[in-house]
């Protein structure tokens, strides 16, 4: 918690006799985060892959051009593990035969396109023919007379008469287009062909070398395409069955082969010599001891063994949290990953977010509506960042309902009876809300503004101070304490000195007054600030006063903790009032066009409400919160093994 | 009837605080928004700087944002 998990920095050496056996048993406890050797000492070589290396990788890169070829996506997963010792025999027989039988179907598949793609041409060409009285044979084949086809929309009959007598002319007409044959002798070809390209309208047909009736030709065609499409389909069908048949196959070898090829390269990441090897890593601490024993008592001469004294600033890192915490691991890794030494502030999250979450949406209706929809999401979703998502989600609900009760709100409307302008206004639940302490439920949003205001800032400031807070144990951790004194706490100086003279110097300002500079608050806010703002001076540059604003800045940003809720609010309410003044009111079909807009509405307030809250809340603790202590730029821990999810040994 | 002009004022001013500054900050955003997406594609790493970036110029919006709202409550 709040620390990522402690590591060791481990070497383990041993001689070559030993290497595979010790590369199993490393894979095998995917505990070891291995540093790869760079060849920087004497003597020492990368290590060369196993002998099978080369084969494994082939079979992978097979493998997955097949994937790709079927389209194969992963599958939740099937019940029966495979076992991996006899799957290499099945992948060297399978596997090529597979490989075939695709290639073989995606072949067809592809020459019947290309037939398909030529039949249709021919028919597009032909269609237009169809219109003319003549057969497919009459248009070439001559030695005296020239025949021109295509569309045209104007009349041409009297240019060509005035060329020559020697012509036949046939017209017809599909799909609204003029069709035109015309039959010349051969000594005015030139000529009429000229009279055709100067009209604007004239579009050539080739026609095919075919015989017969057109409309004939085109019902051949038809059913030669029909007979085509029948192909493809089939092999499609093929190619569907050969998936379905070999999912449970494709899987269980694909992790088989990456399990495999990761253990015959591994020696790629080992420094060895001629009789002996070196592997360089990092171990959690408490699961060192186990390490050890395996390692050791697994293969003849290795040894593993611990370097306290190595500086552990660039350990890899496992982030440490308690299962309920987890999810917010997600929030924190997609910003950047912790340093090792940094505060993990997944915890942090892990209450602030969904506080702030609900502090906006603020509603029981649309609390319960989020409830079922993360819990539908989780039980869809089994792993994986959408269902890490769901969680986060689900907590948040929770606090949108404690807040929608806080703020009496249910969808929009009221939860609890309410004075409003001296009227009484019946809530949902017809009760007066109950009194916690000094404070009556509700706190209706849009009569306390002045209030919630004031105690956003509030949240914001306490906010930003725990982020300051951090930020100097971090640096005070990494560079010392006198470091942290000018890069960090002269900021909480600045911060609270303003605040002091702000709160002090704020009633005079607004209401017109006197500033009474001899207030002792004030003086002394004054005071701690200049002492603050000399600090950061000398720690980081009188540049550094430009960056004073944005203190402030930060601090009314938690004012978008009211604002979202309130436009939130807003809507929700405006969606009522159109509904219950404007269309139940007038009785009849406008009650059912009320309902749909009442509906449509929540709908989409809700989408707005899971969206916007969302990401402001997040937006404050990854720019206000995160900027006062987190750096972030750590390796993330990624232990040399393969967790099995097809196969088993 | 000076008291509801006072009030429309006051309404206009708000207004016109929250829909300038919006404005200035989405005028503001957008190149800084099409960069940072460029260098998260390059780097993925990038995006909490990229993000930190992005929202610097939101910060007028928000001040916009608290005039707005002292001025329809506080006033």
């Amino acid at each position: 918690m709040l620390k990522p998990e402690k590591m060791t920095r481990v070497v383990v050496v041993g001689t070559s006799d030993a290497l595979d056996q010790t590369i199993e048993n490393l894979h095998k406890l995917n505990l070891l985060h291995i540093i790869d050797y760079d060849e920087e000492e004497a003597g020492f070589k990368i290590g060369k892959p196993g002998s099978m290396a080369s084969k494994f990788s082939e079979h992978l890169v097979t493998l997955r051009s097949i994937e790709n070829q079927l389209g194969s996506e992963e599958e939740a997963g099937f019940d029966k593990k495979i076992s991996a010792k006899e799957l290499p025999s099945q992948i060297e027989s399978t596997l090529s035969e597979l490989e075939e039988e695709v290639l073989k179907q995606h072949n067809l598949m592809r020459s019947i396109e290309t037939e398909l793609k030529q039949k249709q041409d021919i028919e597009d060409t032909i269609k237009p023919l169809a219109s003319l009285p003549l057969s497919l044979e009459d248009y070439t084949g001559y030695q005296s007379i020239k025949v021109f086809v295509g569309f045209i929309d104007s009349n041409i009959e009297d240019a060509i008469k005035a060329e020559t007598s020697q012509y036949e002319l046939y017209t017809g007409e599909i799909e609204g287009k003029k069709t035109i044959a015309v039959a010349v002798v051969k000594e005015k070809e030139d000529e009429i062909n000229k009279i055709l390209q100067n009209d604007s309208t004239y579009v050539e047909i080739r026609p095919p070398e075919l015989t017969g009736n057109p409309q004939a030709a085109l019902e051949e065609m038809a059913a030669a395409k029909a007979e085509l499409t029948e192909k493809l389909t089939n092999a499609e069908s093929e190619l569907v069955r050969l998936k379905q048949e070999y999912a449970e196959f494709m899987l269980a070898s694909e992790e088989y082969l990456t399990i495999e090829t990761q253990k015959s390269e591994a020696p790629l990441r080992f420094a060895t010599s001629d009789h002996a090897f070196v592997v360089d890593g990092w171990v959690p601490i408490n699961k060192y001891d186990d390490f050890e024993k395996t390692i050791e008592g697994g293969a003849g001469n290795v040894y593993a063994s611990k370097l306290e004294d190595e500086e552990v600033k660039d350990a890899p890192i496992s982030l440490d949290n308690p299962k309920a915490v987890k999810p917010f691991e997600l929030l924190v890794d997609t910003f950047a990953t912790p340093k090792y030494k940094e505060i993990d502030p997944s915890l942090i999250l892990f209450i602030t977010f969904p506080l702030f979450y609900g502090f906006m949406l603020g509603d029981t209706g649309y609390g319960v509506l989020l409830i079922f929809l993360s819990w539908t999401i989780m039980s869809k979703v089994k792993s994986g960042g959408l269902h890490e998502l769901a969680i986060i989600l689900l907590y948040s609900a929770f606090s949108t309902i404690i807040f929608g009760i806080i703020y009496g709100e249910f969808f929009g409307a009221p939860l609890f009876n309410m004075v409003h302008h001296g009227a009484v206004e019946t809530g949902i639940l017809g009760i007066y809300g109950p009194h916690i302490g000094a404070l009556q439920l509700p706190v209706h949003r849009f009569a306390s503004v002045e209030l919630l205001l004031v105690l956003v800032f509030g949240i914001g400031i306490i906010h930003v101070t725990l982020g300051l807070l951090l930020g100097i144990r971090n640096v005070a951790i990494e560079h010392g304490f006198k470091h942290a004194v000018t890069e960090k706490l002269c900021w909480l100086m600045i911060l609270f000195g303003g605040i002091m003279a702000i709160v002090t110097a704020m009633p005079a300002i607004l209401g017109g007054g006197v500033l009474n500079t001899h207030d002792p608050v004030f003086a002394s806010g004054i005071v701690f600030g200049i002492i603050g703002i000399i600090l950061l001076v000398k720690g980081e540059g009188v540049i550094a006063i430009m960056e004073i604003p944005t203190l402030l800045s930060n601090i009314f940003s938690y004012a978008r903790l009211l604002a979202i809720g309130l436009s939130s609010a807003g809507i929700a309410l405006a969606v009522n009032t159109i509904c219950r003044d404007v269309l139940f009111s007038q009785g009849g079909v406008f009650i059912v066009i009320g309902i749909l807009v009442l509906i449509f509405g929540h709908t989409i307030n809700l989408l707005l409400g899971i969206i916007g809250p969302g990401l402001h809340s997040l937006r404050l603790q990854y720019v206000e919160f995160f900027t006062k202590f987190y750096e972030g730029g750590g390796t993330k821990y990624d232990p040399f093994g393969f967790i099995r999810k097809y196969t088993e040994e | 009837m000076v008291e509801a002009e006072a009030m429309g004022l006051i309404a206009l001013g708000a207004g016109l605080a929250v829909g300038l500054t919006g404005l200035g900050a989405g005028i503001g955003e957008q190149s800084i928004g099409a960069a940072a997406i460029g260098a998260m594609a390059e780097d993925p790493k990038f995006f909490g700087k990229g993000l930190l970036m992005t929202v610097i110029p939101e910060s007028i919006v928000i001040f916009g944002l608290v005039v707005a709202l002292i001025l329809l409550f506080v006033f």
